[in-house]
């Protein structure tokens, strides 16, 4: 999937709740080579109004099964809403997908047929 | 001993461990079925299975045991479980303060290496920004 965004010269940023020792470990452990950005405080989450305020959340905690991080701790806590923007080299947003159901994310393909509906 | 409501309670903890194990298989493809038929059935006929083991052991005269109650507790619990996080699924959209055309809105924030971030830094460059729930 990243490499088909190089292909398009795009770059990937991802930006949730988590503060950035969260982000710090979720990145190293998920081995994730993108650039991760974080809102603990839900400025830029408000700012774009994306909140889903006391979303239903699980996390891992210290509760790992052979290495795999089960996540199985609930919790209700504020968090973005699974959102995408494109934007151009301009700063313009060529698209936006946005879920109504957290469950169901932008497939890789949908994504991949934006970027190129937008860059060719 | 009753063997039938023994083996209700044992398929009905089975079914609905297999419909979870089958649906959270399918997140890490992102292939997260929108309506999980198939899965609410079999979780279903998990839950009717485990009821049935418990109210068969009572039928048969005397409580149910332990072999009766353990499996069908936690296939209710489990169960249970799936329709409540079903009912929690939707996201409350429609506030989102941008849309196609506009211009990015400029923000701050700090990067998981601590570097200072600024959409200053995208000019020039194509991005796919993307906001999502977080870690788990």
């Amino acid at each position: 999937m990243k490499s088909d965004l190089e292909e398009h010269g795009v770059s990937l940023i991802a930006l949730s709740k988590d503060t950035v020792e969260e982000a710090a470990t979720h990145k190293t452990r998920d081995r994730m080579n993108l650039t991760l950005l974080s809102d603990p405080e839900l400025e830029v989450i408000r700012q774009y109004g994306v909140e889903h305020h006391k979303a239903l959340g699980f996390s891992t905690g210290n509760f790992t099964l052979f290495g795999i991080p089960l996540a199985l701790t609930p919790s209700f806590k504020t968090m973005a809403i699974p959102t995408s923007l494109l934007v151009d080299e301009n700063g313009v947003i060529q698209w936006i997908d946005q879920t109504d159901d957290y469950r169901l994310r932008s497939s890789e393909e949908r994504v991949l047929q934006a970027v190129r509906d937008a860059f060719g | 001993m009753n063997t039938l409501a023994i083996g209700a309670s044992a398929a009905g903890f089975v079914a609905v461990m297999v419909a979870w194990g089958t649906y959270l298989a399918t997140i890490p493809s992102g292939k997260v079925p929108a309506r999980p038929v198939g899965w609410i059935i079999l979780q279903l006929t998990g839950i009717a299975m485990a009821v049935l083991g418990v109210v068969w052991s009572f039928l048969e005269g005397g409580s149910p045991g332990v072999a009766v109650i353990v499996p069908a507790v936690l296939a209710l619990m489990m169960g249970t479980t799936f329709f409540y996080l079903l009912t929690q699924r939707k996201t409350p959209i429609g506030n989102l303060k941008v849309k196609v055309g506009d211009t990015l809105l400029p923000f701050e924030a700090a990067t998981s290496d601590r570097v200072r971030f600024h959409t200053d830094s995208l000019a020039g460059k194509r991005t796919l920004l993307k906001f999502f729930r977080g870690g788990w």
